[in-house]
C-alpha cells in the first residue's frame, strides 16, 4: 500500500492543529513516550482525557448553576482541567481555563458562563479533529508509524 | 491501557548502584498519572501512586521509604502540602520532593511545607529526567 498520500495528510492535519492553536509542544511530548511497547499511548491517553473531561464539564455547569456560587470549588474543578488539558498540550483549552480562573477572581458569573460556553466549544471541536487525526494514523497502522517516526 | 488502580507499579530495575531510583506519584488526575508513570517507566524508575495525600503519608506510616515524591497540589481527603508536612515531620527529611500543579498558584504552599522544588505543569521528561539524575547522584555519593 502506498502510505505516501496518507501520511501527507497526517502531516497536513498535525501542523494544521499546531498552527491554529489547538495543540502546542506538549502534545510532541506525549508522542515521544509512544514506542512499540504501547503503540497506541497517545490515542489512549487523549481518549482518558476526553472521557474524564467531559465528567468535569457537566460538573463545572452544575456547579455554575447552584446559588450562592461557589466559586472556590468552581476554580478547583477548572484547576483540574487545566491541569489535564495542559498534560495533552490543549493549549486553547489551557488559555480558555485560565481565562475562566480569572473570572472566578474576580467573581464574575457572567464572564464564567461565557468562558464555559468556549470550553465547551474548543472541548468539541479538539475532540473531533484529534478523532480524525487518530482515524487517519490507524490507517497506517503502528508498524508503519514507528518505521515513519524514526525518518 | 493498565488499570490505574493498581498502587504499585514495578519497572526495570538497576542504576549504579544496584538499586533503582523508587518514585511516589501523589496524583488523582488519572490522565497526568499514566503520563508521568509512563515517564518514569522510560527512565528506569520503580514508581507507586498514590492517589491522595492521606494515602501517601500512610506508606511512609508503613514504613514506605522513596527517594523523590510528585506531589499534586489538589488532593482529595488530605492536600499535598499538608502531606508533604506530616511526612517531614515524621523524619523523612532526605526525599525529595516536587510539588506540582496546573499553574503557579500553588507554589508557595509547597515550599512552606517543606518540597525541595514546584513545577507547573504539564512535567516534561527532560525536567523529569533531570530531577532523577539529580537523586542518583546524590545516592552514589552517600552511598
Amino acid at each position: 500500500m502506498d502510505y505516501s498520500n496518507l501520511w501527507r495528510q497526517i502531516f497536513s492535519m498535525k501542523k494544521s492543529l499546531f498552527d491554529q492553536g489547538y495543540l502546542d509542544e506538549q502534545y510532541n511530548q506525549l508522542e515521544e513516550l509512544q514506542d512499540d511497547s504501547s503503540p497506541n499511548f497517545v490515542e489512549e491517553v487523549v481518549a482518558l482525557f476526553f472521557k474524564d473531561s467531559s465528567r468535569l464539564l457537566t460538573n463545572i455547569e452544575q456547579a455554575l448553576e447552584k446559588y450562592p456560587q461557589d466559586f472556590y470549588r468552581l476554580d478547583s474543578l477548572v484547576h483540574q482541567f487545566k491541569g489535564s488539558g495542559s498534560s495533552i498540550g490543549a493549549l486553547r483549552m489551557k488559555n480558555e481555563c485560565s481565562m475562566f480562573k480569572a473570572h472566578c477572581n474576580d467573581r464574575n458569573l457572567e464572564g464564567c458562563r461565557r468562558s464555559l460556553q468556549k470550553m465547551k466549544r474548543e472541548h468539541a471541536t479538539l475532540k473531533q479533529k484529534l478523532e480524525t487525526y487518530f482515524q487517519l494514523l490507524r490507517q497506517v497502522g503502528p508498524r508503519e508509524r514507528a518505521v515513519n517516526s524514526r525518518k | 491501557m493498565k488499570n490505574l488502580e493498581v498502587l504499585c507499579c514495578f519497572f526495570m530495575a538497576s542504576k549504579k548502584q544496584g538499586s533503582a531510583t523508587r518514585a511516589l506519584v501523589v496524583e488523582d488526575i488519572k490522565v497526568d498519572c499514566v503520563i508521568l508513570l509512563r515517564i518514569l517507566r522510560q527512565l528506569n524508575c520503580e514508581a507507586t501512586v498514590a492517589h491522595n495525600g492521606k494515602e501517601a503519608v500512610d506508606l511512609f506510616l508503613e514504613g514506605k521509604t522513596f527517594d523523590i515524591i510528585f506531589f499534586d497540589k489538589d488532593m482529595p481527603l488530605m492536600n499535598s502540602p499538608e502531606a508533604v508536612t506530616k511526612i517531614r515531620s515524621m523524619g523523612a527529611t532526605e526525599v525529595k520532593m516536587v510539588g506540582v500543579s496546573a499553574d503557579f498558584g500553588g507554589m508557595e504552599a509547597f515550599m512552606r511545607a517543606g518540597a525541595d522544588m514546584f513545577v507547573p505543569k504539564p512535567m516534561k521528561f527532560e525536567t523529569v529526567d533531570s530531577m532523577l539524575q539529580e537523586v542518583i547522584s546524590k545516592k552514589n555519593m552517600s552511598g
